[in-house]
This record gives C-alpha cells, sequence and structure tokens, in this order.
C-alpha cells in the first residue's frame, strides 16, 4: 500500500506531464506560460511528498522558494508578452519566427 | 478510519487537479484557462494540507490563486485579444498520438525506474519507506507547529538563499517595468 506522500510523487509526475503537452502544444504564449505554472507546482507538490517522506521540513521551504520564483517569471514574461503584442499585434508562437525584434 | 478518509480526499483531489490540468490546457479563452487553473491550485494546496504542509497550503492559496493568477488575468484583461486572435482549433490527431505515447513512456518510466530510484535514493540517505527516519530533525517536524519550523529553517539554514530571492524579486520588478512601458516618442519616431 502506497502512503500518502508516494502517491503525491505519482501525482507531481502526471502533472508535470500535463504542463510539458501544454507548453509543447499550444502555440499561444499566455496558455505556454500558464502551462509552466503547472510544472513548477508539479515540482512544489514533489518537494512537499518529499518533505513528508524524509520527515524534514527543508522540502517546504525550497517550495516556498520555488514559489517566489515563479512570482518573478510571471512578472516579467507577461512583462514580454505586452511589449510583444504592441510591437507584433498578436501572442502566436508562430507569428514571432523571426524573433528580430 | 481517520486515515482512510484522508488517503482517499488526497487521492480524489490528486485526480481532479490532474484532470483539470487537463481541460485548462485545451481551452480556447485565456480566461477560462485562468479560472479553472485556480482550482487546480486551491486542489493542490488541499493536498498540500493533508501532507501536514500548512504553511505550504496557505502560501499558496495566497500567493497562487490570489496574486500571480490577479497578474495573469489582469493582462488577458489588458490585452483584450480579439477573438480572430485565438486561433486554436482544439487537440488534433497527432497531438492525441504523440500524448498516448508519452503517457506509456512516462508510466513505464514511473513505475519501473521511479520507484527504484526513490527507495534507492531513500535508503542510501539511511530512509526507511514509511517510517519517520531516526536522525530527522525532530525539531523541525512537530505537526502542529509547521509554521515555526518552517520559519526557524527558512531564517537559519536557508538565510542566503531568501536574501537571494528578495534581490531576484526587484530585479524581476524593475525588469518587468522597463520591458513594458511604453516606448517614449522618439525612439518611436527612431524606429
Amino acid at each position: 500500500m502506497l502512503t500518502l506522500p508516494e502517491i503525491g510523487l505519482y501525482f507531481s509526475f502526471l502533472l508535470f506531464l500535463v504542463g510539458l503537452a501544454g507548453v509543447m502544444f499550444r502555440k499561444n504564449i499566455l496558455f505556454m506560460m500558464v502551462s509552466v505554472e503547472i510544472l513548477l507546482n508539479a515540482a512544489n507538490l514533489a518537494f512537499v511528498s518529499a518533505s513528508k517522506i524524509t520527515g524534514t521540513i527543508d522540502g517546504q521551504v525550497v517550495m516556498f522558494f520555488v514559489m517566489a520564483v515563479a512570482a518573478c517569471e510571471a512578472a516579467v514574461g507577461l512583462a514580454l508578452i505586452i511589449a510583444l503584442y504592441r510591437t507584433k499585434a498578436s501572442i502566436e508562437a508562430d507569428d514571432l519566427k523571426a524573433l528580430r525584434g | 478510519m481517520q486515515m482512510d478518509l484522508n488517503f482517499i480526499a488526497f487521492v480524489v483531489m490528486g485526480l481532479a487537479a490532474t484532470i483539470l490540468s487537463g481541460v485548462m490546457i485545451t481551452r480556447r479563452w485565456p480566461v477560462s484557462a485562468a479560472m479553472v487553473l485556480i482550482a487546480v491550485m486551491t486542489l493542490l494546496a488541499g493536498m498540500f494540507g493533508l501532507l501536514e504542509a500548512h504553511f505550504a497550503a496557505a502560501a499558496q492559496i495566497i500567493v497562487y490563486a490570489g496574486a500571480i493568477m490577479v497578474v495573469f488575468v489582469f493582462v488577458m484583461m489588458l490585452l483584450n485579444l480579439p477573438p480572430e486572435e485565438l486561433r486554436y482549433g482544439g487537440v488534433t490527431w497527432g497531438e492525441m498520438v504523440l500524448i498516448s505515447l508519452g503517457v506509456l513512456v512516462a508510466i513505464v518510466l514511473g513505475t519501473q525506474v521511479g520507484q527504484g530510484l526513490l527507495t534507492q535514493g531513500l535508503e542510501s540517505m539511511g530512509y526507511a519507506p514509511g517510517q519517520t527516519p531516526a536522525h530527522a530533525k525532530s525539531l523541525y517536524f512537530a505537526a502542529d507547529e509547521n509554521v515555526k519550523n518552517v520559519a526557524a529553517t527558512m531564517f537559519v539554514d536557508y538565510l542566503w538563499a531568501f536574501e537571494l530571492v528578495s534581490f531576484l524579486i526587484l530585479a524581476a520588478v524593475i525588469g518587468s517595468i522597463v520591458i513594458a512601458k511604453k516606448r517614449s516618442a522618439e525612439n518611436a519616431n527612431a524606429a
């Protein structure tokens, strides 16, 4: 019988797969960023589960740092999306092939 | 009985979170995807609570479902995309085949390799599955003092990382303002 945190590790695996599919298959940059949030959350779940398995608190501290980095990533990424939409009038990744600004 | 209820709730929340994230990445409208993502975050907060990470659960709701998602929704509203900009036609057959192949490989890897790696890694650190290890810092893991323990670890063992993260946030704030601000008139004329 699996314990709770071990099941949590499997769920983090599944969530990571879903987020990865979102990053790979969506062409809309907004959706790619939202999928990255799912990836980070899957990592958080793995950290918290590992913290429970090993009986130490370090995983929860690292999870808090991941959260802070996710906030930074969202701020910078969304600023980039606004700048891109202003110059290209599109947020589809296919329209940004040139990448010459 | 208590344990069983926790178990059932955990599995149900995990399945719901996984399915809802699948729903999320196939939405056409960004705002509805953001709403589904808030549900996923809240379910994950419940899972953290069942794993006795109470501070993590609270921070998940306040920071993720509160702050970060507000920024996302704010930018979606600010962009005010016209419907013809959202050219998403749903999951194609090629993607379906790729996804099922990926899930197959992932299940094989996860059950065959992942379990072995997990047990091996834990044993190499001196942990036995399903029990609290003898040398775990018992000071840091009293179930009813989670916030205190997180704070004690964060501000003693991880103080440097904490300060560096605060500088990272400062840099991100300045960077996002510089990137997103409107170009001045002379720049626009030059370009």
